[in-house]
């Protein structure tokens, strides 16, 4: 094969994973996801823009004012030890239905919970310093109980 | 003052590149390097125009849905990032690069190898910004990206690092190029050409290289700086953990006010040496015209907070950089006096180079003049990030740089090829673009003032700002029309045009005393100057010296102030190893996108590549600590 046709290759094999996809309004799930296969994981936990939607809705909702990284051991999501399942599904229900207090799904758009998860389960892949210098940036965002109603 | 055959034979066979890729690939012939750049140059402002029609298009009715919001972002970032740091800057090195040699009688730039080098990294940064965009991973914050926007928490992925990454490619390769040319100007000028006797041309590229060796670091620095705090996690660009985002701002304008006249202050240089020729007389005030580049040289790092007007800087601050900003206008305005003398005065020959200089002043004063206005701090809070803002830039950017660009490929077009590009054609690609940018952008003035925002991909159709923006759009098709007139023709020219000669405009410079297209080694002997235009002495009988090999390559080396000869000067052979070099400094510097190791790994080959490339070709010391000792 000539070169340029190992590059136009190359290049089309890049562009099939879309980690770099970034589509503006909501997307595709409007439903809960049907298992760990689910097809739609991919869309979400492999893509960078959906990840980072998520962990502004993990500030926003108030999620990190319990799961402080360093915390008690059943709180902190960065370890990699999931006591109740590690798949996107079941993440995803620890999310949703695990804080029946806080009513979360009612209170959080489906979508949204998608991207949660998926942040979630990429907590784990990071440096314990990239995760703070990711948060350190929202710090100027309302977060949980600072959030005083839409201005 | 022509040499006989046997000269000529000897100088060909020292100078000539081998022929084929190999020769393609190691040459260090300043004009072959030049060409390339200028080539890849036209091809980038050709892709950027048409992203920016499919742009236009998208504004030219209310609620459009040619585009959405992501993609209009990616567009006109990849425009602006294209048409600054791809087009515009590396274009104004490479006429540099083309003509200071031949300016200055001499057979190649000072570093030749380095001129090499620096065509080639400037190719892998515009390979990194646009192989990624063919894989969807394009930029898309605009050309400048402010963090905490471009930080690792709102910019996911890769997008901003490639900016990033490609800003360092275009400086290193601009630092290589600007190095070069001050060095080639200062050191390399023919007997007789002192500083005092040197054409605003070569001031106006020496200047613009002083001003890109001093500006281009805070650009590299910065952004290495953002690029450590989205792979490493540094904090420089984080307020809550004591970071600083206006610092990015500071030393990004610190750079890119600067840039504006990198790129505005070699125009002068070919708007000077047009208006010489065609107002056949030399120019007005030559030396108000160096000291007006000079002056606009050290004011332009005085004001790049103009830029940061919004930011809520102290009032003092403020009023300062708008003091400072304003004042540009006086030299600015002097050189334009000059320029207006000197046709005045002089007998003014029409052809399309010099139509390109009348487009020039009409237009550029337009966009002076909303300059003048934009500085103005209060003024600015209204008007900054409107359309207004736009036209302006796209006024001094086109109507200051672009215009006087056309203008000096036409004018140089016969020395590169030996062929005269059609007259009748070239007035109709001059009348279409300057018609059509004119029409296109003034506009925009307007729209700016009733409130369109910049960088918006819709509007609603209540705003009212519908048909100027389909005027527009119009002026926009009309101008990239001009434009593929203007390539058709410099093409069709290239093969059919009548042949031009040596001089075909009677020009004042030196470059047209060698041969169109001139051969590798420029000038058989070095030329003597004693005068600001030395081909309107006597043009057939200039003085000239001999003394410089012709059996190697070497060129001679004068004085910095009264260009005295000095030393004869040995000049670097064709090689590979600025291209392997530049091979690995790209490796090097993409790589660090994804992993800081990068750095430390890619030392070993850029330092093999380094090697090769001054592995010393003279024997053995036989005397001193380092003698050989056998
Ligand atoms: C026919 C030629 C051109 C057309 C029709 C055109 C059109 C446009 C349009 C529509 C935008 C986006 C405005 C917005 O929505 O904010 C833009 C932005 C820009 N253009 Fe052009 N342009 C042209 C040539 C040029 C040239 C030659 C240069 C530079 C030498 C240039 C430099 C820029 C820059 C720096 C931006 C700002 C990008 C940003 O906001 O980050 N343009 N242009
Ligand atoms: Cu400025």
């Amino acid at each position: 094969m000539k070169p340029g046709g190992i590059l136009v290759l190359l290049a089309a094999c890049l562009a099939a994973c879309s980690n770099e996809a970034r589509t503006i309004g909501p997307a595709m799930p409007q439903t809960l996801p049907s298992g760990d296969a689910d097809p739609r994981i991919g869309a979400y936990q492999e893509n960078a823009y959906q990840v980072s939607q998520g962990r502004r809705y993990f500030a926003w909702y108030g999620c990190s004012q319990c799961h402080a990284e360093g915390g008690p051991a059943d709180r902190d999501l960065t370890d990699g030890k999931w006591r109740h399942g590690g798949g996107f599904a079941q993440v995803y229900a620890s999310v949703a239905s695990g804080h029946p207090e806080q009513d979360f799904v009612r209170r959080i758009a489906i979508e949204q919970l998608w991207q949660i998860t998926a942040y979630v389960r990429d907590l784990p892949t990071h440096t314990a310093e990239k995760r703070y210098r990711l948060l350190v940036d929202q710090k100027g965002e309302a977060q949980g109980s600072s959030w005083n109603g839409p201005q | 003052m022509t040499p006989d055959p046997a000269r000529m034979d000897a100088l060909d066979a020292t100078w000539k590149d081998k022929p084929g890729l190999w020769g393609f690939l190691t040459t260090v012939d300043h004009k072959r390097i030049a060409a390339r750049y200028i080539v890849t140059a036209l091809l980038l402002m050709f892709l950027a125009g048409v992203l920016a029609l499919d742009m236009r298009w998208q504004l030219s009715v209310a609620e459009n849905t040619r585009m959405g919001p992501q993609l209009y972002n990616e567009s006109f970032s990849l425009h602006g990032s294209t048409m600054l740091f791809l087009v515009s800057v590396p274009v104004m090195e490479a006429m540099a690069l083309w003509l200071v040699p031949l300016m200055l009688g001499t057979r190649n730039m000072a570093f030749p190898r380095l001129s090499a080098f620096s065509y080639w990294l400037y190719l892998g940064g515009v390979l990194t910004l646009w192989i990624a965009h063919a894989l969807d991973i394009t930029p898309d914050l605009g050309w400048f990206e402010y963090p905490p926007l471009s930080g690792p928490s709102y910019s996911p992925g890769h997008r901003a690092d490639i900016w990033a990454q490609m800003i360092t490619f275009t400086e290193v390769a601009a630092l290589a190029a600007s190095v070069n040319v001050a060095a080639t100007i200062l050191k390399m000028r023919p007997p007789g050409m002192t500083l005092a006797r040197m054409p605003v041309f070569l001031w106006a590229m020496l200047i613009a290289s002083l001003m890109t060796i001093l500006s281009m670091p805070a650009i590299m620095l910065v952004t290495s700086m953002l690029i450590s705090d989205r792979l490493v996690s540094t904090h420089f660009f984080a307020p809550a953990a004591g970071g600083d985002v206006l610092l990015f701002q500071h030393l990004f304008w610190f750079f890119g006010h600067p840039e504006v006249y990198i790129i505005f202050i070699p125009a002068t240089g070919f708007v000077s040496s047009i208006v010489e020729t065609f107002s056949r007389r030399p120019l007005f005030g030559h030396n108000v015209l160096v000291l007006a580049i000079l002056a606009i040289a050290a004011l332009a790092f005085g004001l790049w907070v103009h830029h940061m007007f919004a930011v809520g800087l102290p009032r003092l601050g403020n009023d300062f950089y708008t003091g400072a900003s304003m004042a540009i206008a006086l030299p600015a305005g002097l050189q334009i006096f000059c320029w207006i003398a000197s046709i005045w005065s002089g007998r003014v020959v029409l052809h399309t180079p010099m139509l390109w200089i009348i487009g020039f002043l009409a237009t550029f004063v337009i966009g002076g003049l909303s300059g003048v206005m934009t500085a103005s701090a209060s003024l600015d809070l209204q008007l900054t990030d409107t359309y207004f803002v736009v036209a302006h830039f796209h006024y001094v950017l086109v109507g200051g740089a672009m215009f006087p660009l056309f203008g000096a490929f036409c004018y140089w077009y016969p020395k590169a090829t030996g062929r005269l590009m059609s007259e009748r054609w070239g007035r109709v690609a001059f009348a279409l673009i300057v018609g059509g940018f004119n029409l296109g952008f003034f506009p925009m003035h307007v729209l700016g003032l009733m409130g369109m925002p910049r960088r918006v991909y819709t509007y609603p159709a209540e705003m009212g700002w519908e048909w100027l923006n389909q005027v527009a759009t119009a002026g926009s098709v009309i101008a990239v029309l001009g434009g593929l007139v203007f390539v058709g023709n410099a093409l069709a020219s290239y093969w059919r045009g009548a042949p031009s000669g040596p001089d075909p405009w009677g020009g004042s410079t030196l470059e047209w005393a060698c041969p169109s297209p001139p051969p590798a080694w420029n000038f058989a002997y070095t030329p003597r100057v004693s005068s600001l235009t030395p081909m309107w002495e006597d043009a057939s009988r200039i003085a000239v010296f001999d003394g410089i090999a012709v059996d190697r390559r070497e060129v001679l080396v004068t004085s910095v102030t009264d260009a005295v000869p000095v030393y004869r000067q040995k000049s670097a052979s064709p090689s590979i190893w600025p291209l392997v070099a530049a091979a690995a400094v790209s490796a090097m510097f993409i790589a660090s996108i994804f992993t800081p190791w990068a750095i430390a790994a890619g030392l070993l080959p850029i330092g093999a590549a380094l090697t090769g490339w001054f592995w010393p070709t003279r024997a053995r010391a036989t005397s001193g600590p380092l003698r050989a000792r056998s």
